[in-house]
């Protein structure tokens, strides 16, 4: 046949592994490791694009910014009623939201400025507005923060109120009606919902603009490329963002994040490459005589070879399996301390949130590829020396 | 260019399989030269040892070619969901000119690898190592497809476009694509590249029961077309039930449970053992009845699932697409 298999040999091989335990256990070790960071940050990574993913769904169609000279600005409200003689339109919501600098803090607040009379643009602000007490008492108005901005206003010493700096100089007394309790800990960490009256005043702008405008597409969703051009046709200005773009942007931006720690990481790997070429590649006496032994015993080369080939391939295979499977320890269940700060950036109201379990065949693939052919590949030479000694050369 | 994981580890390996690729072929071009069987010069000895080495280094790459032809197959069809435009792998495939030659040329490489592969069992259960000489001038020239497919390849890496917009499948594989050969094959009418598959399916099997060897390299060889020109034009549409939708690729996707892969191997190995055989045979003047074999039974086991699809569907609906 064309690949037969051999048992006896393949027991062989486990047990010259571990004859050699010291010099095998170090190789192991370090192979372990690589695979075990680079499974890690790939899985990182493809969790919280799920989380992302998972946000995506709750987010409008479409989204409308206006730009001038490059820069963003607002949209004036007037415009809705145009937008919403546009056929397949389903509904048309201005808002206004942006962010809040808390200096003593050095943090952004995102504040979202929305009537408890009108329809919420998603699901979730939907659900997150939906019991609380809106009674003023003293204050100017009254707002639900995230747990996040909760803590920090609480280390500032607001516990019931908060005072907002306008443009103009003055202050804006808002008391806090409640705080989120959300699952959905990545959306609302940072977050703080008031009045549209209040937003206005905080952010000093005009009550007849609004900071973007979402759409609804009303029942087909194949239609958005063609709305999207009615728009942009009707008002050059905006710029139209589809809930498709974020989500390709998503990808591109995760692909790139593991992609460039990945392009360092060859580096590294190639180095421990090198090394396990090094260490292959000289023979002590020992193991010569070992060769020499078999040889004359009636193995020939293409034996030794394949038993050269098993104990590689257990080793990498070894090392793989237990790299990934510490790999899964470590991100899913200690969620994965120190290495997600490289994907959840560095801002200060970092929103705590788990890491879904997502693991693919394709991922598995993936990591097998990268790991298990390159170490073989690279004691392929070496295998191939010491199979070719000759038996009355060492045993002489 | 874009630098996802999938992209990293292919590029990998196809350094190392540049780097190994090279060290094979000026050993194997040392060997063709200066292999002397009868001889007992320190030469030939070396020569001896070294050819175990390009046979390990040429195993190698083979065995992972496999894995990683459905492994680039499988990543153009993820970056499909990233490229505007495309819907399946046809359509990252086709973004960049030679998209299609570089999957082409992934494919006959398969084919050439596997063959040496036979040649080379062949060789070592000869007593006299008749075909040393000849399998590593096989293996020269196939390095010349191997390395255009390497440098394809990091070439369509290279220059693949995430912002350029591509055609999807649809509009590819139709009467009004833009390549002229594939446009022709939907002009003509479909029912004549089905009863050229089933007729050359009928002449693989008479020339299988009649062991010649002409007979089956020629007829699978033809079979092998007509299959996957039938299969965009005819079949696909029973497996997507739908008549405008022609696909490949899109037969590999997870809404059809992946069928495509499993119809793949079953044509290219039955193809593979035919035509490899049969060239086996024109080289050694044995009949490699067990390759044979093997075809009949792979390429039996296509065409049988390939047309269940119609008939389930027309057993269900009543009607032809």
């Amino acid at each position: 046949m064309l690949f037969s298999f051999r048992w006896l040999l393949l027991e062989y091989a486990v047990r010259s592994l571990f004859r050699r335990f010291g010099k095998n256990f170090f190789i192991f070790l370090i192979l372990s490791f690589l695979i075990f960071i680079l499974s890690s940050v790939l899985m990182i990574a493809e969790s919280i694009k799920a989380e992302l993913n998972a946000t995506l769904k709750t987010l409008p169609d479409i989204t409308l910014q206006r730009f001038v000279a490059g820069k963003q600005t607002q949209i004036p409200i007037s415009r809705v009623d145009a937008l919403l003689e546009i056929q397949g339109v389903g509904s048309v919501t201005p808002r206004i939201w942006g962010y809040y600098y808390f200096k003593p803090a050095g943090v952004n607040f995102s504040v979202v400025g929305l009537d408890i009379y009108e329809e919420p643009y998603s699901a979730t602000m939907a659900r997150l507005i939906k019991d609380v007490n809106w009674t003023q008492g003293s204050y100017d108005a009254m707002m639900i923060v995230g747990e996040g901005v909760k803590t920090i206003l609480r280390e500032n010493y607001y516990n019931d109120f908060f005072h907002f700096i306008t443009p103009e100089g003055q202050t804006k007394k808002v008391g806090i009606a409640g705080v989120f309790h959300s699952d959905l800990a990545l959306e609302a960490n940072d977050l703080i919902v008031l009045p549209k009256r209040a937003a206005y005043e905080i952010f000093g702008m005009n009550a007849s603009d609004a900071t973007d405008i979402v759409l609804k597409v009303s029942a087909n969703v194949s239609e958005i490329p063609t709305i999207v051009a009615k728009i942009i046709e009707k008002f050059p200005d905006l710029r139209v963002v589809t809930r498709d773009d974020i989500r390709v942007s998503y990808q591109n931006i995760f692909d790139y994040k593991s992609g460039f720690f990945l392009a360092l990481f060859c580096v590294c790997a190639f180095a421990f490459f090198i090394i396990v070429y090094d260490k292959s590649n000289a023979l002590s006496s020992e193991e010569k005589k070992e060769i020499g032994i078999l040889k004359a015993l009636g193995w020939d080369t293409d034996t030794v070879l394949q038993e050269k080939f098993f104990e590689s391939f257990i080793l990498s295979l070894g090392a793989f399996l237990f790299g990934l499977a510490t790999a899964l320890f470590y991100v899913y269940a200690l969620q994965a301390p120190l290495l997600r700060a490289i994907f959840t950036g560095y801002s200060a109201l970092k929103p705590p949130f788990d890491l879904p379990y997502t693991l693919s065949v394709s991922m598995i693939v993936l990591l097998f590829l990268l790991s298990v052919p390159v170490y073989i590949a690279a004691t392929l030479i070496p295998a191939w020396r010491t199979s070719i000694v000759d038996a009355d050369e060492v045993l002489r | 260019m874009t630098l996802t994981p999938e992209i990293i580890a292919l590029l990998t390996l196809d350094v190392i399989f540049l780097g190994l690729g090279t060290l094979a072929l000026i050993l194997s071009l040392r060997i063709a030269y200066r292999w002397d069987y009868a001889s007992s010069t320190p030469l030939q000895y070396r020569l001896t040892k070294q050819s175990t080495l390009v046979a390990v280094i040429i195993k190698y790459i083979f065995i992972l070619k496999l894995p990683l032809f459905l492994f680039f197959v499988y990543t153009c069809d993820k970056l499909s969901s990233v490229i505007t435009g495309a819907m399946c792998a046809s359509g990252v495939v086709n973004s960049v000119g030679f998209g299609l030659d570089l999957t082409l040329f992934k494919l006959f490489n398969l084919y050439g690898f596997g063959f040496w592969l036979l040649l080379h069992v062949e060789d070592t259960s000869h007593v006299r190592l008749a075909y040393t000489r000849l399998k590593f001038i096989l293996f020269a020239l196939l390095c010349v497809p191997l390395f255009a497919e390497i440098v394809l390849e990091i070439g369509f890496f290279t220059r693949l476009d995430v912002s350029k917009i591509v055609s999807c499948c649809g509009t590819l594989f139709s009467a009004a694509s833009s390549s002229a050969s594939l446009s022709l094959l939907f002009n003509v009418d479909a029912r004549l590249w089905v009863c050229l598959f089933y007729f050359f399916y009928m002449v693989s099997l008479i020339a299988l029961g009649f062991k010649s060897t002409a007979g089956m390299i020629v007829s699978n060889t033809l079979f092998l077309i007509f299959a996957l020109i039938s299969l965009i034009v005819f079949f696909s549409t029973y497996v997507y039930e739908l008549p405008t939708h022609r696909c490949p690729f899109c037969l590999l996707q997870k809404e059809y449970y992946y069928v495509g892969y499993g119809l793949y191997i079953m044509l290219f190995t039955g193809t593979f053992c035919a035509v490899g055989g049969g060239l086996l045979a024109l080289m050694t003047h044995t009949i490699p009845y067990r390759y044979w074999r093997l075809s009949g039974l792979f390429n039996t086991a296509y065409v049988l699932s390939i047309s269940a699809y119609p008939l389930a569907y027309y057993l269900k609906n009543g009607v032809w697409l």
